[in-house]
């Protein structure tokens, strides 16, 4: 009995020292390289102070400039301060239900045809939602705000996306094509910044990562925004597709910190040879 | 007690593996065979930062002097740059060892890298985290 229980302790023992250390050995993560990245100032520092008040534009609106992030950046340790959105949100009990979990049976039944080699971001075509670059499982986590009094700029980082959302509560153009991040329009609900966008393609996904996640031109996002802070901006989205989805999906709540830079990278796409290895991959094992 | 103890180590190498599984990208699970670790010696001839993954390109030559062209794909850009992998840091022309995982298709030679060692010592992670002397 008694070498057992020693046994269990020392199972314990290397399973906690193993999540403590994983981490750190994963990433090795040096402190300050953060502070040198050409994307970071010197002495990185928020662009604001924390738990201060959300900045306001000469409108008296908020001002949602800045820099959001997660707080860290991929294949780094997680950083402080963002919560939230990731994996279907709610820690503990039943997962909120995901886009997928509402698909129509036809819709699904299609999914069942889809895998990793087709996910279009491997061919450098982005994902349809993803408030502001930073996707419901935390990849591709920068997006830049520039808010003027009559136009919001949304970019994003990985795929070099933007939005130019005029504030004024005017109807959709009528002029512009489906496109893969679609059309939007914004207004302001209070505090809190209302985003409407449709008008999609429907040759991206909601999601990356091979997330087999499909949807039709139908597609119709809502999304509201809120700095709560001068550090953190709340997101949330509902998204309706009548043509693949038995009702409205409401997405986990995003919430994001200011990061400390104030400029988005300017990255390449070119996913020829991820493709490619994708494809090759999918031969060998019949998939 | 001896049981407890190889119990104890089976289940830190599994807990080892779930880490590593959880944190590879989609492709890299499925383009390569994670059972089948490379390590290969050769000179850079090009890097390239980009998404969706970025791609370290190296001559390699065999036992026989013949040289063959490789090619490991590692992190998204963003994550190297903002992890300490400063752009143009690794040039055309510089030896390196990368360690990794080949791909599932054994007749490319292609790999995911784990570990990039430069010849002063510097290990690049995946994700352009470092460790050696130029990281301190």
């Amino acid at each position: 009995m008694k070498p057992r229980l020693i046994g269990l302790l020392l199972v314990a023992a290397f399973t906690i020292a193993l999540a403590w250390f994983a981490p750190s050995v994963r990433t090795q993560t040096r402190p300050g390289a953060q502070a040198e990245s050409p994307s970071a100032p010197a002495s990185p520092k928020p662009q604001a102070e924390a738990g201060g008040p959300a900045p306001r534009m000469a409108d008296g609106h908020p001002d949602l400039s800045g820099v959001w992030w997660g707080g860290s950046d991929i294949g780094a340790a997680r950083g402080r301060g963002a919560r939230g959105g990731g994996r279907g949100g709610a820690r503990g009990g039943t997962p909120p239900p995901t886009f997928m979990s509402l698909y129509k049976p036809e819709a699904a039944a299609k999914a069942k045809t889809l895998g990793d080699k087709d996910d279009p971001t491997l061919r450098c075509v982005p994902t349809a939602f993803g408030t502001l670059n930073v996707s419901l499982w935390d990849v591709g986590a920068v997006g830049q705000i520039v808010a003027t009094p009559k136009m919001i700029v949304m970019l994003t980082e990985t795929y070099h996306g933007f939005r130019l959302i005029p504030t004024d509560g005017r109807p959709h153009r009528d002029d512009q094509p489906p496109a893969y991040r679609g059309d939007s329009v914004g207004r302001w609900d209070g505090d809190v910044f209302v985003v409407d966008t449709k008008n999609f393609t429907d040759n991206t996904w909601m999601s990356a990562e091979g997330r087999v996640s499909q949807h039709s031109d139908q597609l119709h996002i809502v999304e509201r925004y809120r700095r709560v802070d001068a550090n953190t901006l709340e997101i949330e989205a509902t998204v309706e597709d009548p043509e693949v989805l038995t009702g409205p999906w409401t997405a986990p709540k995003q919430s994001l910190v200011l990061a400390p830079f104030d400029r988005i990278l300017s990255l390449n796409c070119s996913g020829i040879e991820t493709q490619a290895l994708m494809d090759a991959a999918a031969k060998q094992t019949g998939k | 007690m001896r049981r407890a103890i190889r119990t104890a180590f089976v289940w830190s190498l599994v807990s080892i593996a779930a880490t590593a599984t959880a944190w590879a990208h989609h492709s890299f699970a499925a383009a390569f065979d994670m059972n089948k670790p490379v390590t290969v010696q050769g000179t850079i001839v090009q890097v390239r930062l980009e998404n969706p993954h970025s791609w370290f390109f190296l001559d390699v030559k065999d036992a026989t002097g013949k040289v063959e062209r490789w090619s490991f794909e590692a992190g998204t850009p963003s994550g190297m740059v903002r992890n300490g992998f400063k752009p143009g840091i690794i040039k055309k022309g510089v030896e390196v060892t990368i360690k990794g995982f080949h791909a599932k298709d054994p007749t490319q030679n292609v790999g995911m890298l784990r570990e990039l060692v430069m010849s002063d010592g510097t290990v690049y992670g995946m994700f352009g985290s470092q460790q050696g002397p130029a990281a301190q």
